[in-house]
């Protein structure tokens, strides 16, 4: 039996803490001190609750974070990974076709050369097509306008007139207010019926 | 690999002997003795490793997988608890339980009966949550801190038990003052802690796992605690 006039060293009351968390028996005097010792009890109860709260606010913010379906997810890559493991690697051969030709070396070496001949032919061929086609565009439009101020006029004065002429402008003004009811009228059907009881903002506007 | 047999500081024991990662760095003889002292017969999970390491040098690899499967849901959990409270970010404690997962998958053959598989995978696991707590370190050298909380932290908070704002508030600002205390325990202690407290281990077990004399991995508990009372003002 441990003297009443000593206390329990910190050490051994962690050790009987551990212990006791582990589910390993406690040594029996230490037992029998923390039960007839006010003081000793205190400190191992303060100590006990010290070091549980410790943990289960450690464990419950792990917990929280890694929920059942964030396992579940992690169990399921786990296995994705494991698929390939134990396999040997596969090698690929990259690129097929070159590694292909390089075993025949003449086939290897006229290729690029014919590629080369064709690619200069059609580069020429483009060039000269692009050439001849704005030389004769050149040609016909000194043709067809030999004088370019008045083409100039001729443009201008086509496009003038539109804005002049009366009739014109109150045609575009009827178009446009058409189009301006068109679009502030409710496309719905169901609404027409509210839109026909419903004084317009137009018709408040006039009787003012 | 990198995460080789570890540091003294962080409580993994550098053996130049036993440069297998995978290897605990103790003679056969001593395991065995340890496997008497740790408890006699084998537990579930290690005699499922076992089984698993048969199947796989039988070349029966998809039922291997399917067995390891098992095992993965026994140890998942603790797993995570304690790649989460060792590197306090979910994505990276996510990815530190699959690879601890995939090594042992991969290197099951050389798992030996005479150790608990829970200590072979912990140290493992340790190893390579050490290895990228040193990988953060060296790049954090190079970019200023961002925001102080963490999209996790906000996570964790907005998933809680707690549905009370002000007690979320209250368990997020207690959990953050925790964590800040463990991190600043020395490397030893910290780690000791963590396999105890989080980890669930003995400190016989963790005492295989480091390489420390049992009495020692006792003194780094003990101090831990007394230490982290001390940061915490004795009260969590």
């Amino acid at each position: 039996m441990i003297h009443r006039a000593h206390h329990l060293q910190d050490e051994r009351l962690f050790d009987s803490y551990m212990a006791e968390r582990k589910g390993e028996p406690v040594d029996p005097p230490i037992v029998e001190h923390l039960a007839d010792c006010e003081s000793c009890g205190a400190r191992y109860a303060e100590l006990t609750a010290f070091m549980d709260t410790l943990r289960h606010a450690g464990d419950a913010e792990a917990d929280s974070i890694f929920t059942v379906d964030r396992l579940r997810v992690q169990r399921q890559q786990i296995a994705r990974r494991i698929e390939h493991a134990a396999r040997p690697a596969r090698v690929i051969s990259f690129p097929g076709r070159l590694v292909r030709r390089t075993i025949n070396a003449s086939t290897a070496r006229t290729a690029p050369r014919w590629s080369a001949a064709a690619t200069a032919a059609a580069l020429f061929l483009g060039a000269a097509m692009g050439a001849s086609y704005q030389w004769g565009a050149r040609r016909g439009q000194r043709l067809i306008v030999p004088d370019t101020s008045t083409a100039r006029v001729a443009r201008m004065t086509s496009i003038a007139p539109r804005g002049t002429d009366p009739a014109d402008v109150a045609a575009d003004d009827a178009f446009l207010s058409d189009l301006e009811i068109a679009l502030e009228r409710p496309h719905t059907l169901e609404l027409q019926a509210f839109d026909a009881l419903t004084p317009h903002i137009r018709e408040i506007r006039d009787q003012r | 690999m990198s995460s080789d047999v570890r540091t003294a500081p962080d409580g993994i024991v550098a053996s130049p002997a036993h440069a297998d990662p995978l290897d605990l760095g103790v003679p056969p003889s001593a395991a065995a003795a340890a496997r008497r002292a740790v408890g006699a017969p084998p537990s579930e999970d290690s005699q499922l490793a076992v089984d698993i390491r048969g199947l796989v040098e039988r070349g029966k690899m998809d039922e291997a997988r399917e067995r390891f499967g098992e095992l993965v849901a026994l140890h998942q959990r603790r797993a995570a608890r304690i790649a989460y409270q060792y590197l306090r970010e979910a994505s990276e404690a996510d990815e530190a339980v699959q690879d601890a997962f995939v090594k042992v998958f991969s290197h099951i053959t050389s798992y030996r009966e005479a150790w608990p598989f829970e200590v072979w995978f912990t140290r493992i696991l340790i190893n390579g949550c050490l290895d990228r707590r040193k990988a953060r370190s060296r790049r954090d050298r190079w970019f200023v801190d961002g925001e102080a909380t963490s999209a996790d932290e906000a996570r964790a908070s907005a998933t809680g038990p707690a549905t009370d704002p002000e007690h979320r508030l209250l368990a997020r600002e207690r959990r953050a003052r925790i964590a800040a205390a463990i991190d600043r325990l020395d490397g030893r202690q910290r780690t000791v802690f963590m396999l105890c407290h989080y980890g669930d281990c003995t400190p016989r077990e963790v005492s295989i796992m480091t390489g420390l004399n049992e009495s020692t991995v006792r003194v780094h508990l003990f101090r831990a605690a007394r230490n982290l009372r001390g940061l915490l003002g004795g009260k969590p």
